[in-house]
């Protein structure tokens, strides 16, 4: 077990004046504070693992991208050798970024300030006039070079830390049998489909991210233009009485992920007439594959995961959830005008930007091994869906700043969030797999333990 | 096979406005009708007379902003990347976003209220008959609420404007906006 320690801030608020355990509520002014900020980029950036990209993204040798974790910039890069390195963006000579590009190819990163290079993989070549030792000989080169995240792939996934501590399957925890069925399901995984749209939104890191946390609520009159639109099921005047999407079965664990799990036909409209009733996982398959997998790849989801695995897939798949503390992920049934309903799936990083300001990162993706067609269709449904002219996801950010503007008033930020409807962990005898399971109509559970994992990481002692 | 990776360069992401060497020279009776539809357009966008706009929209319409990505060194200039996109719709995905605003779309609900500028017009003729590609500087000021900070996005558009029943219809636009990171928090608008 973690050794916890108090937060007190400088004006004698604790985290447990901000965070009340009894009563389920969170303060508003944890979204605007400024001390509390540089705390959670010392407490949760620089000590959780983070997502970065994906290695599709860079193939070949040389390849990098650039990318943040918090506010800290760095080159994530491929070295010859095919192993991926994560290394900060700072030059540790005089403090320049390192590399000024986004992304590129490169096999020395030069500073463009004094000169000193570095490999893909962090280490030090040297500074220009080698015979006059511009590195000095205070420390050999061993010790001048960009300062090394560790790196974990999954599913293709990029993640880094800078915690010495801590392997990678015990930040997944429970969540790790659920995102399998996403990302490690296919013969040859994920293909990021071009780089991430990136914007910046008014706002804390925070609304986006507790709102990953499986806030399956607001979509019912957030996004009530689902329903008129005809896609979910109902129709404009019976979306309370049918709240479509609403029912599932919503899954967390103490690390703050969360997942929500969602029967199709009990979802959307045009899957509505699609019945399980006696089918077997194969057949349930073939008539609603989940989204992102075509037919033919089908055989390859029993050869990659294990059979609770594939039957929950073909039953009640993941669909929408989190990974703490800024991943949101949406794996969606995605219909299509034209008929078509290959899904869209897409990840998010809210990236802190400042108290007041947060990246929104929208990555999107494919199967690798789906056919061209179906890669288009998919990128073309999820650029419409969400990030940033997505018609989901327009509305999350333009709700956002708002609740952002009201976490500075002298009085709106003693207002507190509350989470209060909760199911209450309780898993079903024939449910697939473990972690919390509030299985019934979505509720605050999931958001709550995000807002645990939060306490969690911000009273853990160094 | 589209490469999609992130670091992968495309040769052709260069900002090169104008292709067709065949000028429409300014003052003539076209560029003067077609700028005359431009300013047209802006209006009906700003004064959000949807019905009015995508009645100017041919139905083979493509409508795309790619992103932009920063690159150094002999690549500097291929910045524009094609494979990811802000928008990526045609004549049906329009209709069904402002159909939506027609309804529950908070995210115009209360509605931006909007300047669209259009400068530096250069136009030509395309190859195929009464076709013209027109290319355009645009500056959006959008104000929401009673917030008084505008969003704005500075963007190249480079059109495709068909002559047709008397009139003109767009039949393709690329926006290629500046910003690598938009500062605007979503295109619940169109440029």
């Amino acid at each position: 077990m973690l050794q916890r320690s108090p937060l007190v801030l400088r004006d004698g608020t604790s985290i447990d004046d901000l965070i009340d355990r009894n009563m389920n509520e969170v303060s508003l002014r944890v979204m605007s504070d400024e001390e509390l900020y540089h705390l959670e980029m010392e407490r949760i950036f620089a000590k959780t693992w983070l997502l970065l990209g994906h290695e599709t993204e860079i193939p070949k040798g040389g390849d990098f991208i650039v990318r943040d974790m918090g506010e800290d910039n760095v080159i994530v890069s491929r070295d010859r050798q095919g192993e991926i390195h994560v290394s900060l963006n700072v030059c540790p000579h005089r403090g320049m970024k390192v590399c000024t590009a986004e992304a590129g190819n490169a096999q020395a990163h030069r500073c463009i300030y004094h000169g000193w290079a570095f490999r893909p993989d962090g280490s030090f070549i040297g500074a220009p006039i080698e015979k006059e030792q511009m590195h000095g000989d205070k420390r050999p080169k061993e010790e001048l070079g960009l300062k090394k995240a560790r790196v974990h792939l999954y599913g293709g996934l990029i993640f880094a830390t800078w915690n010495p501590e801590g392997t990678f399957d015990e930040f997944l925890g429970d969540a790790k049998f659920y995102l399998d069925q996403l990302f490690c399901r296919s013969d040859n995984g994920l293909e990021m489909l071009g780089p991430p749209q990136r914007f910046v939104l008014p706002c804390n890191w925070k609304i986006p991210g507790e709102q990953s946390g499986s806030d399956g609520f607001h979509t019912l009159t957030l996004h009530r233009s689902l329903m008129e639109g005809g896609i979910m099921g109902g129709t404009a005047e019976s979306i309370y009485d049918n709240a479509p999407g609403m029912y599932g079965v919503d899954i967390s664990c103490d690390q703050g992920h969360s997942l929500r799990c969602l029967e199709a036909a009990q979802t959307f409209k045009m899957f509505a007439d699609v019945s399980f009733e006696g089918k077997t996982v194969e057949e349930r398959l073939h008539l609603l594959p989940p989204p992102g997998v075509t037919k033919e790849m089908i055989p390859q989801l029993f050869k990659n995961l294990s059979e609770r695995q594939v039957e929950q897939l073909a039953t009640c798949p993941p669909q929408v959830g989190g990974l703490f503390p800024n991943v949101l992920l949406a794996f969606i049934f995605a219909p299509r005008t034209d008929g078509g309903a290959s899904g869209a799936l897409a990840l998010h990083t809210y990236v802190p930007k400042g108290p007041n300001h947060v990246e929104f990162v929208n990555f999107i993706f494919a199967e690798k091994d789906a056919p061209e067609q179906v890669k288009r269709d998919m990128l073309q449904n999820a650029i419409q869906q969400t990030g940033t002219s997505g018609i989901i996801e327009q509305d999350d950010a333009d709700t956002w700043p708002q609740i952002m503007r009201n976490s500075r008033g002298a009085v709106s930020k003693h207002m507190t969030l509350k989470y209060q409807a909760l199911t209450g962990h309780h898993k079903p005898d024939d449910w697939y797999g473990d972690g919390y399971v509030y299985p019934g109509f979505t509720k605050d559970d999931t958001q709550w333990n995000w807002w645990m994992a939060y306490y969690n990481l911000m009273t853990a002692s160094a | 096979m589209t490469d999609y990776s992130t670091a992968a360069v495309d040769k052709s992401g260069v900002l090169r406005g104008l292709v067709s060497k065949t000028r429409v020279p300014l003052g003539s009776e076209v560029y003067n009708r077609i700028l005359e539809t431009l300013y047209d357009e802006a209006a009906a966008l700003d004064e959000r007379r949807f019905d009015d706009w995508v009645a100017m929209l041919g139905e083979d319409l493509i409508y795309t902003a790619p992103i932009r990505l920063t690159r150094t060194g002999p690549n500097r200039d291929r910045d524009v990347m094609r494979t990811m996109m802000h928008f990526d719709d045609n004549y049906a995905s329009i209709l069904m976003r402002t159909g939506r605003l027609a309804k529950s779309a908070w995210a115009e609900d209360p509605p931006s209220r909007c300047r669209r500028f259009i400068t530096n017009v250069r136009m030509a003729e395309c190859e195929a008959p009464d076709q013209y590609e027109v290319v355009s500087y645009l500056y959006v000021e959008r104000s929401r609420g009673d917030n008084w900070h505008n969003e704005t996005v500075t963007a190249e558009r480079r059109d495709i404007w068909r002559a047709i029943d008397g009139g003109y219809k767009l039949s393709k636009r690329e926006i290629i906006c500046d910003q690598s990171t938009l500062s605007m928090s979503n295109f619940a608008i169109f440029f």
